[in-house]
């Protein structure tokens, strides 16, 4: 298994921090893609994060009331090795589907 | 007798074939983004740099211009660069340094300038990647005067071809299809068995399936499928894209009478028209059907979320099919 990071992004116009209001997933969670790990609050707004990957959660950072950087570590996945610090999914191989028949007279062959 | 097969990932059988690469040939070198201390971000030169050195396997600039250029260079030089381009969409920035000197420096130098460089290139879609990863280059490639491509299906033909890849004096374009990195596979490591051309994935009586890369692992699916509606397919694996196997393809669908050709790039001047216009030359008096081609579309690769409307899937195969099968004179 590998760890993969996902520090605090740039959540836009500049803001350099961020403050945690509520984690929406805990330490041992499977979580899928786009679901909501954690609200925040910057000096613009409050708003969820969506987790850029599936994996099971290792570590999170900060309490509510915490301030963390942009670019420092917000949560640490946990996922197989043929994923980690790969730019997409690799396809698990599936039982073939289909919705297509073939039919022919082959007799004159 | 020793048994020397082994299962493993073509990821794996690809490191492998890099560290024995790097052993056995002093002059060989790996070079590219990320390869060194991180491995690749695929992890094909995983564990490289700390066993060989960072003079063997080194990590560069984010330029792939400045990649190929120095691939060039040191290729004059006397070595056998196996450089690294880490998607395929990263190939566009250093097209010059392959068109322009990679392609034609053996010509141009009457010969005494050879280019023994190998260079991989994580190839074609299926891993729902952004834009600029999925691309399928090898029609361009294949344009291109003095280059070689070539493209393995299997952790087997993986470990063999890069080996006979590196060791030849032409410059090789690499084509792995990204998509089957982790799929395991008997790899014989002491019998490569033939690597020239194409190879027959399996035999089949009715009509030829003609693709490469990760095509043929879904063009194996189709073929078994079609079984069950009594339709015999052989398909056919092309591996080498330029040269193309005329013979192996003659030899195939002059049994067959039909072929339908399948690729993941788009339809216009794909590598597909070139292998249809190669069996129409050397079977028109046998083909039962024009060929047909089942192909990626007119259009940018899409979002990863759209990939699997634009690679062929098994159902617009079977059409393919299903048209040739079908298809009547007059």
């Amino acid at each position: 298994m590998a760890e993969i990071s996902f520090p605090l992004p740039d959540l836009g116009e500049g803001l350099i921090d961020a403050t945690v209001l509520e984690w929406l997933v805990a330490v041992g969670d499977q979580v899928e893609r786009n679901q909501p790990l954690v609200e925040v609050e910057t000096t613009k707004s409050s708003l969820e994060l969506p987790s850029p990957q599936a994996g099971k959660v290792l570590r999170i950072h900060g309490e509510p009331g915490d301030t963390i950087n942009v670019g420092e570590d917000l949560i640490v996945f946990e996922v197989p090795d043929d994923t980690a610090g790969i730019v997409g999914t690799v396809p698990k191989e599936a039982a073939p589907k289909r919705r297509v028949r073939l039919s022919a007279n082959l007799d004159e062959d | 007798m020793e048994n020397t097969v082994v299962e493993m990932s073509m990821q794996k059988a690809l490191n492998r074939g890099l560290d024995e690469l790097l052993t056995e040939d002093p002059r060989s070198m790996i070079f590219g983004e990320d390869v060194g201390g991180l491995g690749g971000v695929f992890r094909i030169t995983d564990g490289l740099q700390a066993k060989h050195g960072s003079t063997r396997v080194y990590d560069t600039p984010l330029a792939e211009s400045g990649i190929l250029g120095m691939s060039i260079g040191l290729a004059m030089a006397g070595w056998h660069p196996i450089p690294e381009v880490q998607f395929d969409g990263f190939a566009y920035p250093a097209i010059n340094q392959i068109v322009c000197q990679l392609g034609r420096m053996n010509y141009r130098s009457r010969g005494t300038l050879p280019m023994p460089v190998t260079l991989r290139v994580p190839s074609f879609g299926g891993i729902r990647a952004p834009e600029m990863h999925t691309e399928s280059l090898e029609s361009l490639f294949a344009h291109v005067p003095g280059l070689k491509v070539v493209s393995p299906s299997t952790p087997h033909q993986a470990y063999h071809l890069l080996k006979k890849s590196v060791l030849m004096p032409d410059p090789v374009m690499f084509m792995e299809p990204k998509s089957r990195y982790w799929q395991k596979g008997e790899v014989d490591t002491e019998n490569p068995g033939d690597l020239e051309g194409s190879v027959i994935a399996r035999e089949g009586r009715h009509l030829t399936l003609i693709a490469w890369g990760a095509m043929v692992a879904r063009c194996l699916q189709v073929a078994e499928l079609a079984e069950e509606d009594g339709i015999s397919i052989e398909v056919l694996d092309l591996r080498w894209l330029k040269p193309i196997d005329a013979a192996g393809l003659a030899a195939s669908v002059s049994k067959t009478k039909r072929a339908v050709v399948v690729h993941e790039g788009p339809r216009t001047a794909g590598l597909g028209a070139e292998v249809a216009q190669l069996v129409s030359e050397s079977c028109f008096g046998v083909l039962k059907a024009p060929v047909e081609r089942v192909t990626g579309f007119d259009v940018p690769y899409p979002s990863g979320d759209l990939e699997d409307e634009y690679i062929p899937n098994i159902d617009r195969i079977l059409f393919g099919i299903q048209r040739v099968l079908e298809y009547r004179r007059g």
